[in-house]
């Protein structure tokens, strides 16, 4: 992949033409946390690339919360987004499977991805939830971005991973090629950084999470705990990279059919409650094991990877206070062999 | 289909049919050609109302007009059942997998329906009865609670069992509870199953019908010699887009819009709570 070098202040004054004729949206800081806001001249200086993943997933920007399927949303804007971590380019694979490249498209999705532009930043200061190396996910991007950047020294390390990416950069001289320092630099930095994830996560153990394979009965899940704190209140799903299910909500009037998707949760009581009332999930445990199930084997088989991506937003995000790493570590041990 | 997945096809409501106390047929014109394939379903819209996943009912040969057989349960139906001549409705689709009915082909077919599980099988019966000639035979298992809870009453008590003269068919129809006039058997469904003169080797059997009946009749039939191969289920499960997007329907890592309805029991017997 080709990769070249820029130095901080250039990049600033590269970003300050951008932000004239493009929406640019990167993570800035709010009480700690990193949220995505849009750039302006004074943003541009605020802007955090040696800390990990912000607060909300990158889907909000391809798969709204709530947005018209009939009649389709007319995508005309171009969006930029800095910032985004491997974890969540990790999720694209989930939710371009689902909406782009089936045999069904998604009536907005597919424009969406079109007109998005990624400059992804290495995750250089995981948080104590983060876990993507348990889930076989580095903490820096290799895929699914158009340019990443990695704070070495005073500037960048840009890979270039797209033409999209390519065509960003032009032909701009303030980038050139790293020398060989700044190269092992950032190869020691990502290994660090992989050490770290290990360190945080010693006490948990996910290498035999394929395991979770057949293991519906509730019988196994009600012997943790901890999952009786789960109050059914969706944020681990609303904040999920990969979380994508909806309800197509009917709005039709005046003669046009008109329909409105909206988030949906597996953790709510009614999510497949049928008409008579009946329903495939009766009790929290049969919720909360039909989302990790889903994570980690129904997504495999149907998408051919995890659709967890170690971001741990389920766990900052979690009002019951579960560690999603502590469930699954304590259900995949001999003691909740029913 | 539309390019927009999620955009019905206009439909008139040409008639509404009152079959049984909670069960209606509604007449569909749709505005242009809506095909469909036996065992696959479709997205019905009562606008502004809501929409709800159905087997039609009336013949894939069809192609003037689509029937939908629909038990009063909840919002959606409670508003289909209200339906006049005139109104219009929104159908999108067909999803799903039908019957394979090129692997029918040369065996002996047993339907077995309860209640409105008698709809998708009527679309079933009345494909197969086009092409009775690919079929040893057909054996069609009825059941319902009461003679005035069963639909299609005209059809199956007149014209459908007037056609065993002419092509290799019969009909076993029970009720579990009876009345003065009734002339059938009683019993639940499976007492339909006892004393079958089929060959199990070499049948296929078609089960729809609320789920524990689908269960006991699985059983049965299990008990009596089908394969878990040659037992055909159609399955039903909360669903939204009906195209595998949004997840309600997932049974395991199956999704019922998409890999279904129609399953093998082979294929769903390890699945979580088939029988919900």
């Amino acid at each position: 992949m080709e990769k070249l070098y820029i130095k901080k202040d250039d990049w600033k004054e590269f970003l300050k033409g951008k932000i004239k004729a493009n929406k640019i949206y990167a993570p800035v800081e709010n009480n700690n946390f990193l949220f995505y806001e849009v750039l302006n001249e004074e943003k541009i200086e605020k802007i955090v690339y040696d800390r990990a993943r912000t607060v909300e997933p990158l889907k909000i920007f391809l798969y709204p919360f709530k947005e018209f399927a009939v009649p389709e949303v007319e995508i005309k804007e171009k969006i930029i987004v800095m910032g985004a971590t491997s974890c969540d380019l990790q999720g694209l694979e989930i939710l371009d499977s689902v909406f782009k490249n089936g045999d069904y498209k998604d009536p907005n999705y597919p424009e969406r991805r079109e007109n998005l532009l990624i400059i992804s930043f290495d995750c250089k200061n995981p948080y104590s939830s983060c876990f993507c190396w348990l889930v076989g996910v580095k903490p820096y991007p290799e895929k699914n971005f158009d340019l990443n950047l990695s704070l070495i020294g005073n500037g960048f390390i840009v890979e270039i991973g797209s033409q999209k990416g390519k065509e960003f950069i032009g032909n701009d001289t303030r980038f050139y090629n790293p020398n060989e320092i700044q190269l092992k630099t950032l190869e020691e930095e990502r290994g660090k950084v992989i050490e770290k994830i290990e360190e945080i996560n010693r006490e948990y153990s996910l290498k035999n999470v394929e395991n979770l394979k057949g293991m519906y009965q509730k019988e196994y899940w009600q012997k943790v705990k901890d999952i009786e704190n789960c109050v059914s209140c969706g944020s681990c799903n609303f904040n999920c990279p990969t979380c994508v299910c909806f309800l197509l909500e009917d709005t039709s009037e005046n003669g046009f059919f008109k329909k409105v998707k909206v988030w949906d949760s597996c953790l709510f009581p009614g999510y497949a409650k049928m008409a008579s009332g009946e329903t495939p999930r009766p009790t929290l445990f049969d919720r909360y094991a039909n989302r990790l199930l889903c994570k980690y084997w129904y997504m495999k088989e149907n998408y051919g990877v995890f659709g967890c991506t170690g971001c741990g937003r389920c766990i900052s995000g979690c009002i019951g206070k579960i560690d999603k790493r502590k469930v699954l570590t304590e259900i995949l041990s001999e003691k909740v062999k029913v | 289909m539309e390019k927009n997945i999620y955009k019905p096809v206009k439909c008139e409501v040409i008639d509404n049919i009152k079959e049984s106390p909670t069960i209606n047929t509604i007449v569909l014109k749709p505005e242009r050609e809506f095909s469909f394939l036996a065992g696959q379903f479709a997205s019905l819209t009562v606008p502004g109302v809501g929409e709800a996943p159905f087997t039609p009912s009336s013949s894939p040969f069809d192609k003037e007009k689509l029937e939908f057989t629909v038990m009063r349960t909840g919002r959606v139906t409670e508003k289909i059942h209200q339906l006049k001549k005139g109104d219009i409705v929104g159908v999108r689709g067909p999803y799903g997998k039908p019957y394979p009915l090129e692997e029918f082909k040369g065996k002996e077919i047993l339907l077995v329906g309860g209640g409105v599980g008698l709809a998708p099988i009527r679309a079933l019966f009345l494909a197969l009865i086009e092409t009775y000639k690919e079929y040893k035979k057909i054996v069609f298992c009825c059941g319902a609670r009461t003679p005035s809870d069963y639909i299609y009453k005209d059809k199956l008590f007149g014209e459908w069992q007037n056609l065993c003269k002419k092509i290799p068919l019969s009909f076993r129809i029970t009720v579990d509870r009876k009345d003065e006039n009734w002339k059938y058997m009683e019993g639940v469904v499976t007492c339909t199953l006892d004393g079958l003169d089929i060959d199990v080797k070499n049948s296929i059997s078609v089960v729809c019908g609320p789920p524990i009946m689908m269960k006991f009749t699985t059983l049965k039939l299990l008990e009596i010699g089908f394969s878990e191969n040659s037992i055909y289920l159609s399955m039903e499960r909360k669903m939204y887009c009906g195209v595998g997007h949004c997840r309600h329907c997932l049974m395991g890592d199956v999704f019922v819009c998409k890999d279904g309805p129609v399953f093998k029991y082979s294929e769903i017997k390890d699945k979580p709570n088939i029988w919900v």
